[in-house]
């Protein structure tokens, strides 16, 4: 019974954005068990604020198992949440980092090169040019911005971009 | 707006008036770089030295204006068919001179019509820095690489003018967004040498 309400909260902290499927889950663990949704609700908020916590302070898997059973849980249950915490503690932590604050976040990148044909100004171009139209979350929108390069500018941003990730992978 | 009329060349001959060929020289390169809505002031410039009246600088200033455009859009290279240009009685010498001038600054004229073409905002610069982040108000304690890119954006050149508005724009990546970007790039680099070795 407990490992039920165990699964149905685990898979809600793995998936947060899963607010109905956990509603109904829920609902449906209290006829099956005969308990009223209500107090199931409340009881199900404060057993929630533990691996909120535990994961703001990067707790172990031991240190959860300490915390319920300072709450009262029976040690078997303590440590049965326990062991579901270390499992899926790694899917728990890379949601919370990618909750963390980005700014002006890139989400996606578009781009099509052609060729210039000719101009007001002169009758017979023949120069390539770039677009790029990149996609960035401003707050909560999408905002999207579109810029031109010519093919040498092209060049040394791939260069720098190469640089970057190099950075990047020495750093992770 | 690069046709060229053959009364207004005739307007060219005050230049005959003009005091050395450097004078020339100047005068048309300011004719091509200004807009067709700028030679007043080019006008009343030229008007004490070159021309009789008002009237004539105007049409002196637009004549060059137009035949220097009209050389660059055609894409004319050689001397016959710029001399072929002018009508028939016009000044020898002062043919030959405008010729000579026109070849002379033809392809840095061709590159300023070409940089101030419509276009996109184009990139100006970039720079870029990794921060690693170490904590959050979601989680204490981590060590996340993140890249923060700075594009430097100029907007429409043809619409600021002599005042171009550069934007600055800062963007954040992570490590996945990066990889992504890279691949697309790469592609393009792929495509890119494609077309080129077609």
């Amino acid at each position: 019974q407990f490992s039920a309400l165990t699964e149905v909260l685990f898979r809600f902290l793995t998936e947060p954005r899963e607010v109905e499927r956990f509603l109904t889950q829920l609902s449906d663990f209290a006829t099956m068990n005969k308990i009223s949704l209500g107090p199931l609700k409340s009881i199900v908020k404060s057993i929630l604020l533990v691996p909120n916590g535990a994961l703001k302070r990067n707790l172990s898997s031991e240190q959860v198992r300490a915390d319920f059973i300072a709450l009262g849980l029976s040690e078997e249950k303590a440590s049965y949440f326990a062991e579901q915490w270390k499992v899926h503690s790694p899917t728990l932590t890379r949601l919370a980092v990618g909750q963390t604050l980005m700014i002006n976040q890139l989400v996606d990148m578009e781009w099509k090169f052609g060729v210039t044909a000719g101009s007001s100004e002169l009758e017979k171009v023949g120069s390539i040019f770039l677009q790029l139209k990149l996609v960035i979350k401003k707050g909560g929108q999408m905002e999207n911005v579109y810029i031109e390069l010519t093919l040498p500018q092209f060049y040394s941003f791939l260069h720098e971009m190469e640089r970057v990730k190099t950075s990047l992978e020495s750093f992770s | 707006m690069a046709a060229v009329r053959e009364g207004e060349l005739a307007a060219l001959q005050s230049l005959l008036k003009a005091p050395s060929k450097d004078a020339v020289r100047q005068l048309c390169r300011e004719c091509f770089s200004s807009p067709a809505a700028g030679l007043g002031p080019l006008a009343q410039r030229a008007c004490p030295g070159l021309a009789a009246s008002p009237e004539e600088a105007e049409q002196l200033v637009s004549a060059l204006h137009s035949l220097t455009r009209h050389v660059v859009y055609r894409g004319l290279t050689r001397a016959e068919d710029i001399l072929s240009l002018f009508p028939e009685n016009f000044h020898q010498n002062l043919k030959n001179l405008l010729t000579k001038i026109i070849l002379e600054n033809l392809s840095s004229w061709r590159n300023e019509a070409q940089a101030s073409q419509i276009s996109l905002p184009r990139l100006v610069d970039m720079d870029w820095r990794v921060d690693i982040k170490t904590s959050s108000d979601s989680i204490s304690r981590m060590a996340v690489p993140t890249c923060l890119l700075q594009l430097k954006i100029q907007e429409d050149v043809a619409l600021c003018g002599n005042s171009p508005v550069v934007s600055a724009l800062t963007v954040e990546l992570s490590k996945e967004t990066l990889d992504t970007m890279l691949e697309g790039l790469g592609r393009i680099r792929d495509q890119l040498s494609a077309v080129a070795n077609k």
